[in-house]
């Protein structure tokens, strides 16, 4: 991705190469190689089967990933100029909440019940903010209305237990933007809401993102989320990014069989879950990965270089890169 | 806020009934026959009859607790048998030792236990969290009378810091008085404090794992208010459910600390009611004992309506 000469470095606001997580004892890396790249004003989503390793990239990036027992490996990455995964705990903090923010799949938990919804968007405010505590509800009071969230003055004094899980997703968005960030990472917000709140989150973050311009990192598990709000799309199979590019290019040219197996079985808008019906077999545990590509146990197409060794990225065109030694794949379908 | 503590009194009263009535009927029950333990050595009939007669034990049980229970609400709860004092003096004189060692022991828990807990779920895995749970655990198995006596051999008997016995009333000279509840408070205290401090790491463990807590530190919070705002606030009604236990154990008498340091309290008080099958000061301690815990869990109660807004504003 980086490679691509049409992405200009000011509009980068996220880059990160060969990130690679493990943990304990085993020396297998649960996520290994990821290199991603999220651009000003666009949506990067991640797409990929439950347990392949999105949240555990994504809570590395935000620092919120405990190391140990985590490890925690990179070739490089780049935020606003500086590499947030060398920073200390205490410059991590900072950008935490303030450029960098992060909303999570479960609404109904992720707030904390003893504090209202006031008191916790104006505490992040505050932490990072120099003013005072009237002009910190005064941006709660305006980043509601921007979520939309109906009375929203009177909504300062609710509790969580007072919301429905789609108005505490809204806060968790609000409390997320209210300090502007320059990144919004996105772990699943919607997996966890009933589907006629979903398509309403799922357009509501589309809207801010559009009018803010925030360039964002969603992760789903969902190819009709992607379809519906991303930009660029990267594919992840057990821990690592097999497939990536605009998603208009990826959808009408997929490349790596996985991806193929994925639209094969693009769910309907709103299923909880999307099953991989045309795909055989299941991920395998990280110990029996192969040391070649990591899909070569269920890959119609694997032989034995593909569990040999792991397939390189390959541009298919600018900005679209594919990693499997059969792309581009129409040469193996069509014999 | 008022109507909730009235609905609780509504509730506290028939149980409290219910006890007063188990405990006379318990009574009735035990073994043993006080009017045979007052008549003395000769036995004479005639005597105990009369006695039987005058203490109102050949009316039906039922009627002996309607009469018992008018008198109590009149404030009168009867007359040991033994020293013939009334059982409200005996409770007024054995009381504030009690209270009073009750209070300074959990002080000294609460103040012990709940950040040692705290520092030892934080810091879970470490040799702080190893120490601590050491200790504790060595809190929990000692015997505190034992405790007790080593304390007095070291400070009273080998290094004449503190005075080993001689309880001092607070009214009397505040700061004797103070003096002497040291040991018996920290040995009391103490064991608490491992208990309560197991406890607030117990809780604190499954309150830091939490999806909010997450959350707490993808705000850029720094530790501090992340484990005492976010986390704490959180974990605290587990501790003030333990904490209230713990208290209304405490207020029953730490009977053997009290032999111990020869601390005229509760708990003798009920040991030797017991032994000498003095109803009335029996009845007396345990009705005292069950109101008292009434009125703590109210508290309780009503401590939890102000730190849960579930409970204050509920859906
Ligand atoms: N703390 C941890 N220790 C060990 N393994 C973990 C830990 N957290 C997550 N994992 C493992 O990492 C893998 C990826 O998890 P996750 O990132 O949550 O997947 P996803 O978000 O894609 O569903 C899973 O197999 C999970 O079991
Ligand atoms: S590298 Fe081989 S096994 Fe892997 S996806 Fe491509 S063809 Fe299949
Ligand atoms: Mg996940």
């Amino acid at each position: 991705m980086s490679a691509d000469p049409s992405v200009l470095p000011e509009d980068v606001v996220l880059a990160v190469e060969g990130l690679s997580i493990g943990f304990g004892g085993s020396p297998v890396n649960l996520v290994d190689g990821v290199s991603l790249t999220v651009r000003r004003g666009r949506t990067l989503a991640v797409v990929g089967e439950s347990g392949c390793g999105k949240s555990i990239t994504s809570l590395a990036l935000m620092g919120l990933l405990p190391h140990p027992p985590a490890r925690i490996g990179h070739q490089s990455a780049r935020f606003q100029g500086i590499d947030p995964l060398t920073l200390g705990q205490r410059a991590f903090a900072d950008l935490r909440g303030d450029r960098l923010a992060m909303i999570f799949q479960e609404p109904m938990t992720s707030l904390n019940p003893v504090f209202t919804v006031g008191d916790q968007i104006t505490e992040v405010v505050l932490r990072h903010k120099k003013v005072g505590r009237s002009e910190a509800l005064a941006r709660a009071v305006k980043i509601l209305n921007q979520v939309r969230i109906p009375a929203a003055e009177q909504r300062l004094s609710a509790y969580p237990h007072e919301l429905s899980g789609g108005m505490r997703q809204r806060v968790m968005i609000a409390m997320a933007l209210v300090n502007g960030p320059d990144l919004l990472i996105a772990d699943e917000p919607t997996t966890a809401l009933d589907v006629t709140i979903q398509a309403q989150i799922l357009s509501l973050i589309e809207d801010l993102q559009a009018t803010t311009g925030t360039a964002m990192l969603l992760i789903t598990h969902d190819l009709g989320v992607v379809a519906e709000t991303a930009h660029d799309v990267a594919v992840m199979y057990a821990g690592r990014i097999v497939e990536s590019g605009p998603v208009e290019a990826l959808f009408a040219d997929p490349q790596h069989p996985y991806t193929v197996g994925l639209m094969g079985a693009m769910p309907q808008m709103g299923r909880r879950e999307g099953r991989l019906l045309s795909i055989p077999g299941s991920v395998p545990a990280p110990a029996l990965f192969p040391a070649g590509c990591r899909f070569a146990t269920r890959c119609p197409f694997a032989d034995d270089a593909c569990r040999r060794s792991v397939p390189p990225a390959t541009v298919v065109t600018p900005g679209h890169s594919v990693s499997c030694w059969k792309a581009p794949l129409e040469e193996h379908i069509v014999r | 806020m008022l109507s909730f503590v009235l609905r609780r009194l509504a509730v506290a009263i028939p149980t409290l009934v219910l006890v007063s009535m188990l405990v006379f009927g318990l009574q009735k029950l035990l073994p043993g026959d006080p009017v045979l333990a007052m008549a003395g050595e000769d036995r004479d009939p005639q005597v105990i009859e009369q006695l039987r007669e005058r203490y109102g034990f050949n009316d039906p049980v039922p009627v002996q607790y309607v009469h018992w229970a008018e008198r109590v609400l009149q404030g009168d709860l009867g007359t040991s048998l033994r020293t013939h004092q009334t059982v409200t003096t005996l409770l007024a004189e054995k009381l504030p030792p009690t209270i009073e060692l009750a209070v300074l022991s959990m002080l000294i828990a609460l103040a012990i236990g709940i950040p040692t807990g705290i520092l030892s779920a934080v810091r879970k895995g470490t040799w702080t969290d190893h120490l601590a749970n050491v200790v504790a655990l060595s809190g929990l198995s000692i015997p505190h009378f034992w405790l007790g006596i080593l304390l007095i051999l070291l400070f009273s008997v080998t290094l004449h810091w503190l005075p080993a016995v001689g309880y001092v009333p607070f009214g009397g000279d505040p700061a004797a008085n103070l003096v002497a509840m040291i040991m018996p408070s920290v040995v009391v205290g103490g064991g608490l404090a491992a208990a309560l401090m197991r406890h607030t790491r117990s809780a604190m463990l499954g309150v830091l794992k939490s999806d909010y807590v997450r959350t707490a530190r993808a705000k850029g919070l720094l530790s501090p208010a992340v484990i005492l705002r976010h986390a704490f606030r959180n974990a605290l009604f587990p501790i003030v459910t333990m904490s209230t236990l713990l208290f209304g154990e405490l207020l029953g008498g730490a009977v053997l600390t009290e032999q111990v340091f020869t601390i005229p309290g509760f708990g003798k008080l009920i040991v030797d009611a017991v032994f000498n099958r003095d109803y009335a000061v029996v009845q007396g301690v345990v009705l005292c004992v069950a109101a008292a815990f009434l009125l703590l869990n109210l508290i309780a109660d009503v401590v939890y309506m102000l730190i849960n807004p579930r409970l204050r504003r509920p859906r």
